[in-house]
C-alpha cells in the first residue's frame, strides 16, 4: 500500500503532537518547579502555544541580527519562557548597550546643561 | 555657504555659553547625601573590581565580565562576546544579559529603579552595572558601564567604564544619562547571597530562573538565604523543598513543603509537590489525605493538571498493593 504525501505529512504532524503530549505527561507527575510557582510568572499566564512562538520569533530575529545557527541554539536554550517573551515583543528596539562616540558626547552636554538649567528635571516627583 | 555654517557654530556656541552661565547661577544641592540609606559609608570605593577594557560595542561583555570575575566566575569579556553580544544591534541586550550569569552558576538581579537600591548594593560590597543613555529619546545611545564606588562628600560616583579605569562622575550628570537609561541596573550574586537591597517577590523570581540551570547544591544555598531573610514567604519554603527534592533529600523536601503549606493552605504548588515527596517516601495514604480535599473537573492550568496527575499516582499506590504505611510517615512532620 502506498500513502500519498499528505497523509505522510497528517501523520508526521500528529506523531510530533502526541508526542509533546507525552512529555507534557511525563513532566507534571512529579513536583512542580519553583519557576511556575513564583507570582510574576503566573500572572504572565504562559501558554505552550506562545511560548512556542515567542522561541521561533527570537530565533529568527536572532539570525537576521548576524548570528550563526549554533550560537543561535545555545542564546535562545539559555533563556526561559518569560525572558523569550520579552525578546519577542522588542527585539528591534530594546536598549542594547554599545558604544559611546564624540558626536553624543555633544549631545549629552547639552543634555546636562539643559538638566543643570531647569529646563528639564528628571529628579521632580512623578 | 561656508559663512553660514560658521554663523550657525556660533550661535550654538553662544546658547551653550548662556545656558553654562545660567547653571552656574543655579543652586543645586548635592544629591548623594540625599539619598545615603541608612547605615551606608559615606564614601565607598570597591578598589579590588577587576577592569576590562572595551573592544568597539562591546560594553555589554566587558562589564558583565567585570561583575561575573568580582564574584570569583571564570570568565572573559571575549568569551562573554558570542553570549551576549549581537552584531545587528552592535551591542547587547538587558535580558541576556542577566540571563548570562546563570551560565556560570550565579544569580542576576535587577534593582529596583531608584538611586538608594545602588548606593545600598555598593555599600554591602557588591559593584552595580547600569545602563545609560547618552543620546536623546528618538535617538538612543546605550552604554553599559560599572559603578564601584561613590563620595558623598564630593558627590560623586566612581565607574569602571569603556577604556578608563577609573572615572569620576558628578552625581547629577550620572543621572542625567542613568535616568535616560531607564534607571535600569543589575547586580550578580553568588548562590546563598541575597542584594541588600532585595525584594522578596524579584529576588525569588531570580532564583526560580537560576533553579532551571543550577545543581540543586547551589539551588539550595539560593533558597536557604531567602528562607533565612524572608522566613514568611511560601516561595522560599518550596524553592528549597524542590532543592531537597532534586539531592534525594526527600524527608527535609517534605518538611519544606509542609512549612510552605502551613504559610499558605491554599498554595496547590505545595501540596502538589508534599504529596508528591510523601509518595516517593512510601507513605501514600498520607499524601492522598492532602490531596483528597483537591477536585477540579477539568484542569484549568498546567499547576491543576499536576495536581491531579500525582493523586492518580497516589491513588495507583494505594490499590496496587496494600500498603502499611511506615511509621516515619507519621513523624515527618
Amino acid at each position: 500500500m502506498k500513502h500519498s504525501p499528505w497523509r505522510k505529512f497528517a501523520v508526521g504532524i500528529l506523531s510530533v503532537a502526541i508526542l509533546n503530549m507525552g512529555m507534557a505527561g511525563a513532566a507534571s507527575a512529579a513536583i512542580v518547579d519553583t519557576a511556575e510557582l513564583v507570582t510574576a510568572d503566573r500572572a504572565a499566564d504562559m501558554s505552550v502555544v506562545r511560548s512556542q512562538l515567542d522561541r521561533a520569533e527570537v530565533r529568527a530575529q536572532m539570525e537576521k541580527m548576524g548570528l550563526d545557527a549554533a550560537a543561535v541554539d545555545r542564546r535562545v536554550a539559555s533563556l526561559n519562557d518569560r525572558e523569550l517573551h520579552r525578546l519577542a515583543v522588542d527585539m528591534q528596539n530594546a536598549p542594547a548597550g554599545g558604544d559611546a562616540v564624540w558626536l553624543v558626547g555633544a549631545v549629552f552636554i547639552v543634555l546636562i546643561i539643559l538638566e543643570l538649567t531647569g529646563v528639564i528635571d528628571i529628579f521632580k516627583k512623578t | 555657504m561656508k559663512k553660514r555654517a560658521a554663523g550657525l557654530a556660533a550661535r550654538f556656541t553662544f546658547l551653550l555659553a548662556s545656558a553654562g552661565l545660567l547653571s552656574a547661577c543655579v543652586t543645586r544641592e548635592p544629591f548623594i547625601p540625599g539619598h545615603l540609606p541608612a547605615g551606608a559609608q559615606r564614601a565607598v570605593e570597591l578598589d579590588a573590581t577587576p577592569f576590562f577594557s572595551q573592544d568597539k560595542y562591546q560594553c555589554g561583555p566587558a562589564a558583565l565580565a567585570t561583575l561575573l570575575v568580582a564574584s570569583n566566575a571564570d570568565t572573559t569579556p571575549e568569551a562573554l562576546v558570542p553570549v551576549v553580544y549581537l552584531p545587528a544591534r552592535k551591542g547587547s541586550l538587558q535580558v541576556e544579559m542577566l540571563a548570562a550569569p546563570r551560565k556560570f552558576g550565579r544569580l542576576s538581579y535587577a534593582l529596583s529603579r531608584n538611586l538608594e537600591s545602588v548606593i545600598e548594593e555598593l555599600a554591602a560590597g557588591r559593584p552595580v552595572l547600569v545602563l545609560h543613555n547618552y543620546g536623546l529619546s528618538f535617538w538612543p545611545r546605550w552604554h553599559y558601564a560599572v559603578v564601584i564606588g561613590y563620595d558623598a562628600a564630593t558627590d560623586r560616583f566612581i565607574l569602571r567604564s569603556g577604556k578608563k579605569r577609573r572615572q569620576e562622575w558628578r552625581a547629577r550628570t550620572f543621572m542625567v544619562a542613568w535616568h535616560h537609561g531607564g534607571r535600569w541596573a543589575m547586580v550578580v550574586l553568588r548562590p546563598g547571597e541575597t542584594p541588600a537591597s532585595a525584594d522578596p517577590t524579584l529576588y525569588l523570581q531570580s532564583a526560580a530562573d537560576f533553579e532551571r540551570g543550577a545543581s540543586p547544591a547551589d539551588s539550595r544555598l539560593a533558597f536557604d538565604a531567602a528562607v533565612q531573610r524572608w522566613p514568611a514567604e511560601p516561595v522560599a519554603w518550596i524553592g528549597r523543598g524542590t532543592a531537597e527534592y532534586r539531592a534525594g533529600n526527600l524527608a527535609n523536601a517534605a518538611r519544606d513543603y509542609a512549612t510552605a503549606l502551613r504559610i499558605d493552605p491554599n498554595n496547590l504548588g505545595a501540596r502538589n509537590n508534599l504529596a508528591q515527596s510523601l509518595l516517593d517516601l512510601g507513605c501514600p495514604a498520607r499524601a492522598l489525605e492532602l490531596l483528597r480535599a483537591v477536585k477540579f473537573d477539568a484542569p484549568a492550568s498546567p499547576l491543576e493538571a499536576a495536581v491531579l496527575d500525582t493523586r492518580k499516582h497516589v491513588e495507583a499506590a494505594l490499590t496496587s498493593t496494600p500498603v502499611v504505611e511506615p511509621s516515619r510517615c507519621s513523624s515527618l512532620f
